[in-house]
This record gives C-alpha cells, structure tokens and sequence, in this order.
C-alpha cells in the first residue's frame, strides 16, 4: 500500500500541467462514439424500462459492438464489444438482439456467446457460452402464464453444432433451465414461440433437391416435443435463405416462403399444416429482386404482416392478414407500386400495427388495418440517399400520427428522420476507417510562388514586383477593417478557434472508408462532415495510404489504382487503374516533387525513381530488404532476423521529426551528444516467447544495436516507435526468473553519440559520414517500466521545430484511451536506486521507479471511451507549441494538443475582459485622483509659503 | 504456507484434469472514494493475463486473456475453464476514473483457485502482499496431484480495493472579487487609499485638545512622522531618511526628522485652519 502511495506521489511530481482544461472539452477534441453498420434484424426501438419516458435506439452492428443511441440527438449511451470474450468471430456469424419491452433486459447472442445486458446502463445481467456450438436463432419467451414473474422474461436459444439443442436460459442467471436435443441431422434454422408453444424450424434435406421445413413443438415449461410436422416445401426451398420469414411472437406465428421463380408466395402459419399459396402480381415486367416480410413482434399486436416487393427500379408492398380462429390467411390490401427504393418497417401502438414506408422523396405511414394514410411527409431536398433498412416509432394522437425512423444507409450511414425532417446523421462507415490525412490548404501557394518570381528577378524588377503585389493587397483592406471590430468584440467575448484558423489548427481530415468512400472532417466544428464521396469503383477496398498536396489527395488502394480527389469538395479529379498489388506506399523525391512508390508484396519496388533516394521494405517471406531508388532490380542489402524469428513490425523516424538540441546539457553545464542519423529503423521480430528490437542503419542495413526479452507474450500487442534520438517499444512481460515483475512493460533507449559528455565519438563534428565505411555504433541508455496497460500503437507528437516536449503517444486499447507520455518522465537517465543529485535536478531527473503509473492528466481522451483506436497520427502547425493529433480505427478522435502548455498562445484563462476592465478602472482612478492631487501639490506650495 | 503452495504448483502440471470450472467473483464494495459502486461506467472490466504458450496459441487464447465485464451488481465474474498446466494470472480491474489495486491469482490446471493475493507491480512476482484467498483444504499427495472431495467447485468471492481516483482535467483558476481582493498589492493600495481620504476627516472629527495630543505625539514618533508627511501631500518627504530609518540608525536621524515634521506640521494645521 505504502508502495503503491509512493509511486502515486512520484508521479504527481511530474510537471502536471499537460492535461486539458474541462471547458476546453468539445472545443480543443472531437470524438464520433461509432458502432458499425446495424445489422438489419438486430435494431429496434425499445422503452428500456417500464418506467421511462421515451425509447431508445437499440442495435447490434456487424462489427460486434452492441449500443444504445439517443434518438434526440443522436449520441451513444453505451455499448459493449461482444466480441472480446468470444474467439474471433466468424464473418457469417448470426448477430442476434432481441428485447422486451419494459424489462430492462436486452439477450444477445454472437457465435457462442449469449451474454444478457441493462437496457439503461448496458451492464451485464449474464453471460454464458456453450464451446462447439454457435446460436442459431434467439427468442424471447412472452408467456401467458403466472409461474415467470413479468419483469423477468426467459431465452429460448437454438443452438447449431454437432447437433441441434434448443435450450431455454433463465432470464436472471443465464443457467439453463431444459434442453432439446436434435439429432436428426437437420439444419437448425429458427424458433419461434407463441404463449403457449416453443415452435424450432430446422430444414431437413430431401432426398431430392430442396429442403422440407420441419415444425417441432415443445412444452415451454419442461422442453418436451408435443407435436411435429414437416410441410413439403423441397421444390421451393433450396437453401436456408429461401424462406423469407419465420414470424416471432405474434399470435400466430407464419412462415413464408416464396417458389424459385418468384411467383407465388406461400405461407403457413405455424402449427398448422396448410400452406396457402398467393400469387405475385408482377406487372412491373422486371424480375423481383427481393422480397421481404415485416411483421410486428409484440404478442398483443394484430396479426397483419406486411411483404415488400423489390424489382431493379420499383417497389411495391402487401398486406396480409391472419385469422386467428382459422389460422387462413388474406390479402388485406395493396401498396403502390413506386420508382425508386423503398424501406419498409413495423411499429406498434399497443395493438395496432402500422407501416412506415420511406422512399426518396418522402415518408409515408398507413394503419394495418386499412390503406388510407395515415401521415406523409415531403423530404427537403436534395432527394434521400438510398436507405437499405430502417426502424420506425409511431405515435398516434386522435387521427394524426408521428413517426421517426431511423434509417441505415447504403453508404453506411445512420440517419434519424422525424417527420420528414432529417434529425441526426451517425456516419457509422467512419468505422472502418483505414486512412486519414490533413488536407493542406493551398491557400498559401500563391504567396510561395509570387515569391519564387521575387527571387529570380533583378534587384529593381523585383522591387517593383514587391511593391504590386502589397498595393494589390491593400484591395482587402477595406473588408479587413469591416471584419476588425467584429473580430475584436468577439475575441473578447468567446475564445473560439475561428481566431486561430491562420495556424493551420483547424485543417479538415480526410479519412478512407473500408466501403470506398471519402469523408471530410472539419476540424473547427466537431468533426462535422463536410462531404462525403464514394472514391472507389468497388464496393470496398484497402486503402494503403493518403498523400495530401496543396488543394488535392491522391488515395492509394492495394491494388496499385490511385483516385485524386479534390480537398475542398471531394470532386474525384483524376483515376488510375489497378496495376499490380502492392503492400504499402512510399515517398520518394526526385528532385523537385514528391514521387510515390508501390511496394509489391514481395517487397520489391514496384517502379524505378531517378535521382538519390532509398526505400526500406518488407518482404512476405519476413526479411528486410534495402533498396537504391533507382534500382529495383536488386535490393542493396538484405536483413534476416535470427532462425525461428518472424518480422512483425518495422519503423522508423517520422518524416518531419525536427530536431531543437543536437545534445543534452547536463546539470554541470557538459553536454552529452545526441546519436542523430535520419536512417534509423527499428525492426520488431519476434520468436517463440521472446521478442528481438533489431536497430538498423537504412543506408547499409548494418545492425546498430540489439535488445532481446524473453518471456514474452507474442499474443498480446506489441508496439514501438522511434523519433530523434530514442526508440520505445512495450510489450507482456512475463516471469523467468522467481525475481522477475509480471505484467506490460514499456522501454525507453536513448542513443547518444559517445558515453563521456562534451566528446562527440570518433566522427567529431565532422558535416560528413559515411553509412556503408566505419559507422560509429551509438551509446544506448535504456531504462524499462512496468506499466498497468497494454499499449497497441506508438507515435510521438510533432511540432514545427521540435522544441515543445515530445509526448509518447501510447493506444491502450483495453482501457480505451490514448495516452501521452511526456517524455522527461521517460529519460533513461533517470537515477536508479537513489535520489538525484543537485545537478541531476537541475536537469530535471528525479528518481527511477519500476512501476509508472499513468498520470489521469496524461489521458489525451480524458473522460471519453475511444475505442478500437489502430492509428494515431500527428502533425505539426504553425504555432510551435500546438500538435494535431487524429486517432482512427473503429472510433475517430482528434484532439489539438500543447505537450508545454500553449505558451505562444493566449489560452481561455486569459481573460481580455479583465484586462480591458482592469485597464478602464485605472484610467477612471487617474482621472479621478489627478486633479485632487494637483490641488493638494498647489496647496502645499502655496500655503507652506505663506 | 506459500512455499508449500509454490511447489504445488511446480509439480500440478500431471494433476488430474477436473471437469467442472469454478468461478471467482470480485465485487466492488463502496468505499470513501467511490460511495456508489453501481455508479461506475458500463465499460469497467476485469482481465486475468498471463502468458499464452505460443505452441498452443489458438486453443489456449481464451485461457491466457480473460475478460469480464461489469455486472449490475457491481461485480466481475469469470469462469475459469479448466487449463492445460497451472497458471499465475495478474488480475487487472480496468476503470476509466478509478485505479484498482492488482492482484495475483492462481489456478491450478483443473480450473479451480489456489489462491488470491495483493500483488505489486514493478515488483518480483513472489512478493505477494495481503493474502484474499488461499485454498486452505488441499493436501498435495505423493504425485503432487491435489486431493479433495469437491475441490473444483469452490467459488471465490474477493473484494477490489479502489487505490485512488484519476483526475483528467487541469482546474482552471476562476477569476472572482475576492481573489483579487486577496491580492497584498491591492490591499496595500486599499489601505493607502483609506488613510488618504479618511485620516483628514478623522483629524476634523477629533475635538481640539485630543488633536494637540495626537500632534504632540506623532511628532516624536518618527513612523506617524513619516505617515503623515506622505499624507500632507508628500510635499517636501527629501529630508526623511527612510534608509537610515529602516536601517535602525536612530539618533541622527530623529533630529533631521523633527525638524522636517515640525515645518510640514504648521503647514498642516495652516491649511486646516484656512
């Protein structure tokens, strides 16, 4: 305890001033809390308890992550990833969430894992997993009978695997309360229940083409099978996905399934054997494309169910409803049929059902029971994006209704309408981000070039041509002394960033989607899209990398195709085709601009560069190779780790990573040199528990230094990074030796260019060396910490001249933050096993601790819960003290960091305000005082005189 | 105790393989620093880590990296399955404003728990501190194989111990009245102030004798002297010498300041007078 106090005290010794001010929040960082694509059958809205006013959004998206949105406003009340307890979830995985309404329970289920939740506050009620098997199919049981208590609703699950069981869970611990096994054979497909039966679906395979369903019927309260039927469907049903629907929880529950051709629609209600057989009406003279049943879920709701037609260019719909007391089934009525898309969804209002139908052009709402409309609304233009599924919430009120629905967008975007108004946008595709870059506005060309013509003139013609160019400037004059007083007023009254737009702080990001498309963020509102374009001509692809020019991006996918976008409106300026496959992109110069690379897979430079240049690559078969630009042919040296060892990382220097010192000085005024070569990579290879940080020099790909560690966890992240004259990496540290500590550990290597300050090694202050003759080794210092978190991703901070504090910037991806280091906590040289002495003070050390404990002041994303961060990038602006940094993975974070406070600028603490009262009361006490001191001085005179 | 158990543990790997898992729950007692445990974040989790042997990287995954998330109840549950060789897991307790204390947790390879203790981290893994559990009814036998009737279904319930809360957020100082009133230089003004407007009508109030004495007296004392000479307006104050003064250098000066206070006093009460 007293151990731990300690370290809590040495930390707080840090200088503590790094963190953000609170009402900085939302000002300084945006975050978008994202979930993924909603999966179509897992999003509802749900009253959570019986007690709460309104509803809340419910999904469970492809991506695992299982979340509560507020339909006002549109922001995340929790989630949880599902996936973390489960092993690697298989792509065709059912993500399965069902609820009911006022039990604050919501039951999930992923692969093996079932896992029941809060609806309010998204705590676990229970989990459990059954190894071997995956669910099928999840119900909730709605019974009419007094024995389960009503705020408690049980699970029937259907489990596929060796064989077939369907179990039903206890609603409040998850144990199972009866099993039934299937050991047919047959392929598990759904359940169903009613208030008196459990009905399982399975497919059993003919023994011709096709597939019968097969209806079992079991006791809900001890699992036994009262009744099996199999309804002859082996011409019609081909594959699990034939059948349409297999209705849940209605009175009557149906199944409905549709002949090959897709002209007759059969149906039967479950429990019974008949199977009534609709024709399609198809006079569109296209082929149907889809067809889908809405049917609503509440026990009490009527038995209407709704099937949606869909051909290339309309859409239609009809109603149907059941009989209870015959169990026939009868079309009710017709929807139009409309150009364009549809998306149709089920709400209920106690009994009553109603249909929400959105087009793009408008939202449509009609009753169950009749076809006349109930409510429409006109969209505000421009015409909606297509919308693939959509959830709706109606409202009645005497005869007029409302609605809101929130809607999933083929480009993967949430949005919530409301009557017709678009309330929301959650741009759930930011997801899968797999890039991201800072446009670089162009509007400092103009002046770079006007300057370059300055400076190949003669003395006069440039003289003149200086003179032109600022009485052209003084055009803006005029609007500049419009927009002064504004300006002032408002730098005195808000602290808005507005002011600083001058600085580049506020540059848009751009960011690839995993769906092909390009999303702009404003940095100065939020991280607002400002537009969004699909880039690609697939429907995905795999962004290597985003180069940014003045005005334009250019967007490297795998394949070897480029598209160049437009910065400031997404308008696509040029394509180029796909050539070969490429793992990554690299930069080279030819002399005047920037030239890119494609590094084949192989690790060979896909194209040849003139001029100096060269690239460090990965190959497949895990070796380093290093490469003249100008020769792709064969690679100038090539590195093998150790036998048994695999390449997993390699790193190096960030491309603009300045250098203020080139050494330390210490607290005797010596100084200890920096080992500053810009050819440094730091490869991690890792073997079979131990993991080995090879130090390479680019140029010869001579080894500089190595460190090894055994024990270590393979599994688990392993990060690392190298910037200026230091290289961290972190890594799961495990027990050896009896002596040996247990947990994450974090490196620090420093390298300096002799061990004796004031001596600068064997090259001296020589301008020139060689890498390939006589390369002086460095002199490492290293110091390692145990740290309380594993670290996922490394990056440094970057400022424009490098003199602000470097922060380590650390993804933790179990406590979903990033974190930035200062990196005088992390000096190498920190004292060990004593206290600093005077002169180590004086240098800022204090003395070493084996553990670190994360200061909360270090939390870049303080409060907020940043999940699934892969990529954390930074860049420099024009104010030395300020760093961007942007994090993108599953959620986007972007925060404008001051690693030494903003001391070049003037922060929200200065208040102009007081100044400029301040300054008002002096002047009104000079005013005041002056004249009564004037009279007092003239007195004195005059009457000490007399 | 704990040197009889370690060894246990060097010889559990031929133990027998048990078939039910146990449980081991933590829960979260409310304590000073967090009165309301139920009001922690939904993202508040427990992992138990330990190193995965990489021969055995796919199936032994799930046993190596253990996650529990936050119930209603405010606790973390997990089941231990039962494992290839006993392990010595670090049981983390993730909170995002909450640090937990960590602890050492041992399973032996049926899944059942040996022990729990308070562990330090940057610390050898055998310095073991405050023992929470420790399974007391298990003798090893011959072959190092445990003995006990129902050993694997012992479920284990310890408390977490919150060791302090993260503060994210720099305090801004606040600009207030009062702050500024604290300020020494605005008091030495506001009191300067007072003495300039206050102390003349005080000396008018006074009644005539009362004001003789006060004369009479703050000519021999050199501090009301020099007060008073800076009151009158600071006229001629070049003969006090406040060096020699504050130096402690008294009988020169006193002669120097009683002729000057003299001179500046008639004019004083001149001016009073007219």
């Amino acid at each position: 305890m007293w151990l731990q106090a300690t370290l809590l005290l040495l930390a707080s010794c840090v200088p503590s001033s790094l963190a953000i001010y609170f009402d900085e929040v939302n000002h300084v960082d945006y975050h978008h809390a994202l979930l993924g694509f909603p999966s179509p059958q897992s999003t509802f809205f749900l009253k959570p308890s019986a007690s709460s006013h309104g509803s809340l959004l419910y999904t469970l998206s492809e991506n695992s992550l299982l979340g509560a949105v507020n339909p006002k406003g549109g922001f995340l009340l929790w989630r949880q990833n599902l996936s973390r307890t489960a092993l690697p979830v298989d792509s065709n995985a059912h993500h399965l969430l069902r609820a009911s309404e006022g039990t604050n329970a919501l039951v999930s289920a992923l692969g093996d894992y079932l896992s029941s939740w809060t609806a309010l506050d998204g705590k676990l009620i229970w989990e459990n997993w059954f190894v071997d098997e995956t669910v099928a199919d999840l119900e909730l049981l709605e019974l009419e009978d007094a024995t389960a208590s009503p705020s408690v609703k049980d699970t029937v699950a259907l489990f596929g695997g060796k064989a077939a069981v369907v179990r039903r869970l206890d609603g409040d611990s998850g144990k199972t309360k009866w099993e039934h096994f299937d050991e047919s054979g047959d392929i598990p497909f759904q359940i169903s229940s009613s208030s008196t039966e459990v009905f399982y679906v399975s497919l059993q395979p003919s023994s011709r083409k096709g597939y019968r369903i097969k209806v079992t019927s079991l006791n809900p309260l001890n699992g036994r099978q009262t009744q099996q039927h199999v309804l002859n469907s082996e011409s019609d049903v081909t594959s699990a996905d034939s059948v349409l629907f297999v209705g849940a929880n209605t009175a009557a529950p149906f199944i409905a399934w549709a002949d090959q051709s897709r002209k007759a629609l059969k149906v039967n209600v479950i429990g019974t054997k008949q199977v009534q057989t609709f024709d399609i009406e198809n006079t569109s003279g296209e082929s149907i494309r889809s067809i889908t049943v809405h049917a609503p879920k509440k026990l009490e709701s009527l038995t209407h169910f709704l099937v949606h037609y869909e051909t290339e260019s309309t859409t239609w719909a009809e109603v149907y409803h059941i009989n209870l007391k015959s169990g026939s089934v009868s079309k009710a009525y017709d929807l139009p049929r409309l150009e364009g898309w549809s998306a149709f969804s089920t709400s209920n209002k106690d009994a009553n059902v109603y249909f929400t139908r959105i087009t793009q052009s408008e939202t449509t709402v009609v009753s169950s029971a009749s076809h006349g409309i109930l409510g429409r609304w006109t969209h505000q233009a421009p015409p909606m994006e297509q919308a693939l599924h959509s959830v709706s919430e109606v409202v009645s009120k005497g005869d007029t209704v409302a609605v809101r629905s929130a809607a999933v967008l083929a480009s993967g975007d949430w949005q919530l309408i409301r009557n017709g108004q678009t309330e929301w946008t959650r741009y759930e595709a930011l997801t899968g981000a797999q890039a991201a870059a800072w446009v670089e506005e162009d509007t400092q060309e103009d002046l770079v070039h006007q300057l370059q013509v300055e400076g190949h003139e003669s003395l006069s013609g440039a003289y003149l041509h200086r003179v032109k160019r600022h009485a052209r400037d003084l055009q803006h004059l005029p609007e500049w002394l419009k927009g002064l007083p504004k300006r002032i007023l408002t730098s005195i009254l808000t602290d808005e960033v507005s002011n600083l737009d001058g600085y580049g702080i506020v540059k848009p990001v751009l960011v690839a989607a995993e769906n092909g498309r390009v999303y702009s963020l404003d940095a100065g509102n939020h991280g607002a899209v400002v537009w969004k374009v699909k880039a690609a001509e697939a429907e995905s692809w795999n962004v290597k990398a985003i180069l940014t020019q003045p005005g334009s991006a250019t967007i490297y996918a795998d394949d070897g195709s480029s598209v160049t976008l437009d910065a400031s409106t997404g308008e696509i300026l040029e394509r180029s085709p796909a050539t070969v496959k490429i793992r990554s992109v690299a930069v080279a110069s030819d002399g005047t601009s920037p030239v890119t690379v494609g590094i084949q897979e192989n690790g060979v430079p896909a194209e040849v560069v003139n001029g100096p240049g060269f690239f460090v690559t990965l190959s497949d078969d895990g070796s380093v190779l290093g490469w003249i630009a100008s020769d792709n042919q064969r690679p100038a040296w090539q590195f093998r780790p150790a036998h048994g060892e695999k390449i997993i990382h390699a790193t190096s220097r960030p491309s603009h990573d300045p250098v203020a010192s080139i050494g330390k000085v210490l607290g005797n005024r010596s100084v200890l040199y920096k080992y500053l070569s810009p050819n440094l990579a730091l490869i991690t290879a890792v073997g079979e528990n131990s993991v080995t940080f090879y130090l390479l020099d680019a140029i010869s790909g001579r080894i500089l230094h190595t460190s090894f560690h055994q024990g270590v966890d393979t599994t688990q992240p392993i990060a690392s990074v190298i910037s200026e004259n230091w290289f961290a990496y972190s890594f799961w540290g495990d027990v050896i030796d009896p002596s040996d500590a247990k947990g994450y550990q974090l490196v620090i290597s420093e390298l300096y260019e002799s061990s004796i300050p004031n001596d600068r090694g064997p090259l001296g202050s020589a301008s020139n060396y060689s890498s390939i003759a006589d390369l002086p080794l460095p002199h490492v210092i290293s110091q390692a910490y145990i740290i309380s978190e594993p670290i996922s991703h490394m990056a440094v901070t970057q400022t424009r001249q490098g003199i602000t504090v470097r922060q380590l910037l650390c993804t933790l991806p179990k406590a979903n933050s990033i974190v930035g280091i200062p990196r005088p906590v992390l000096d190498a040289r920190r004292p060990v096993g004593r206290d600093p002495t005077a002169n180590e003070q004086e240098e800022g050390l204090f003395k070493y601790n084996p553990f670190l404990q994360f200061d909360g002041k270090w939390y870049l994303t303080h409060g907020r819960d940043v999940a699934g961060i892969k990529t954390v990038l930074s860049a420099p602006t024009m104010l030395e003290s300020t760093t961007l940094i942007f994090a993108f993975g599953s959620d986007i974070f972007a925060i404008r960091a001051t690693p030494s406070q903003a001391f070049d600028v003037l922060g929200k603490s200065f208040s102009k305000l007081q100044l400029v009262l301040t300054i008002v009361a002096l002047s009104i006490g000079v005013a005041v005082l002056a004249p009564m001191v004037r009279r007092k001085q003239i007195n004195t005179i005059w009457k000490a005189t007399s | 105790m704990f040197i009889s158990l370690s060894s246990i543990f060097a010889c559990l790997i031929l133990s027998v393989p048990a078939l039910a898992t146990s449980a081991l729950t933590i829960t979260i007692p409310p304590s000073n620093l967090l009165p309301n445990p139920n009001a922690l974040p939904a993202v508040s989790h427990a992992t138990l880590t330990t190193i995965s042997s990489s021969a055995f990287a796919s199936a032994s995954k799930t046993n190596s990296h253990l996650t529990a998330p936050l119930s209603r109840s405010a606790t973390f549950t997990f089941r231990l399955p039962p494992s290839t060789k006993p392990e010595s897991y670090l049981l983390d307790i993730r909170s995002p404003e909450f640090v937990f204390t960590p602890y050492r947790v041992d399973i032996a390879a049926d899944g059942s728990i040996l022990g729990v203790w308070e562990t330090f981290r940057g610390n050898p893994w055998d310095n073991r501190g405050v023992e929470k559990f420790v399974l007391t009814d298990v003798n090893p036998d011959v072959n190092g194989a445990l003995t006990g009737s129902d050993l694997s279904t012992v479920d284990v319930n310890i408390e977490a111990k919150i060791l302090t809360r993260r503060g994210f957020y720099e305090e801004r100082s606040k600009f207030s009245p009062l702050a500024l009133f604290k300020n020494p230089m605005i008091l030495i003004a506001l009191v300067a102030l007072g003495f300039t407007f206050g102390m003349p009508k005080l000396m008018e109030n006074m009644d005539p004798e009362m004001r003789a004495e006060f004369e009479k007296q703050s000519r021999t004392s050199p501090i009301s002297g020099a007060t008073r000479s800076a009151m009158s307006g600071g006229g001629a104050p070049g003969n006090f010498d406040l060096a020699g003064w504050m130096a402690g250098a008294t009988p020169r000066p006193t002669q120097d300041v009683e002729v000057s206070t003299s001179g500046r006093e008639s004019g004083g009460t001149t001016r009073r007078k007219g």
